[in-house]
């Protein structure tokens, strides 16, 4: 039985984490900005990096998938 | 619809354009590298372009432009670096147009540049010599053996691991961002040809690239910024 397909879906799960921690760092900034509009362009950058990294998961299980599909 | 066929051709194509048979040996170019020539090539005629014919009074309108990229480029990693990285603001400006220009090269039909593993490894091993350089003149090759001790004695295993890992998870995120993209926007242009495509295209090919140029200089600034404290 050819289980590959499985891997790749089971490596395809890390999105579940990316996601919610883009969903609480997003929450985070609206509550931020809402609070101190002034300091928007502050809390921008930083929920920037804050996503790149929490996507950087989601971008490994990725990049994991495709090694499994595809070698 | 034969979506594994796509991917595969998309994932596995043959690298290599330019072919010389060298000797014993060959010698290959591959397309990555090419196309990242053409982006030098394009960018190199815009500052030529921008730069000519300068003046000190009187200034014309080009030169004015020139003066507000080079301005707010500098800006933007100025205010990552802060005073003490102040050396290397001109280095992050020339690497965020860079990675900027090759995201962009999805737009005319082509596989950017950045979707090579070797392109993106060669920026990301760039990064961390930089990284590590800087330290080294700042503080002096003794103080910057002794900064991998810190904060503790017991973490020098973790701080030794991080030299390998930054560098991996530079070049594993631009990669895995501009291959997802590129794929995404190949299975949407086969399940719907028209229209569609141009929508998801803004986001995926000018949005997401714009982002991750910003990221991995934003990424690398912040470790430059830390190896000088």
């Amino acid at each position: 039985m050819d289980l590959t397909a499985i891997g790749a879906a089971i490596a395809a799960f890390t999105g579940i984490g990316a996601g919610v921690g883009i969903g609480i760092a997003t929450s985070k900034a609206v509550d931020a900005v809402a609070r101190q509009p002034e300091a928007d362009g502050k809390i921008m950058k930083l929920l920037l990096l804050g996503c790149a990294l929490a996507e950087a998961t989601a971008i490994y299980g990725f990049v994991v998938s495709i090694m499994i599909l595809f070698t | 619809m034969d979506i594994g066929g796509l991917l595969k051709e998309l994932l596995l194509e043959d690298k290599v354009l330019i072919h010389f048979d060298f000797m014993n040996g060959f010698f290959d170019i591959n397309r990555s590298i090419v196309l990242s020539w053409g982006v030098i090539a394009v960018l190199t005629l815009l500052i030529l372009f921008l730069t000519s014919n300068m003046k000190v009074h009187d200034i014309s309108t080009k030169q004015a432009v020139a003066e507000l990229i080079v301005e707010k480029l500098r800006g933007i990693t100025y205010g990552m670096l802060g005073d003490e990285g102040l050396r290397y603001r001109d280095y992050m400006v020339v690497v965020l147009v860079f990675i900027g220009a090759s995201n962009l090269v999805g737009l005319f039909g082509q596989t950017p540049p950045t979707m090579d593993l070797n392109v993106t490894a060669a920026l990301s091993l760039m990064s961390i010599v930089l990284v590590e350089a800087a330290g080294i003149k700042k503080k002096g090759t003794r103080k910057w053996l002794k900064s991998f001790a810190e904060p503790m004695a017991i973490i020098t295993p973790m701080n030794i691991l991080e030299l390998a890992i930054r560098p991996l998870s530079l070049c594993m995120r631009l990669f895995g961002n501009i291959i997802g993209a590129t794929v995404i926007m190949e299975l949407l242009k086969m399940v719907v040809p028209i229209i569609v495509p141009a929508a998801f295209s803004l986001y995926f090919d000018i949005f997401d690239g714009l982002i991750q140029a910003y990221v991995f200089v934003f990424l690398t600034s912040l470790y430059i910024k830390e190896a000088v404290e």
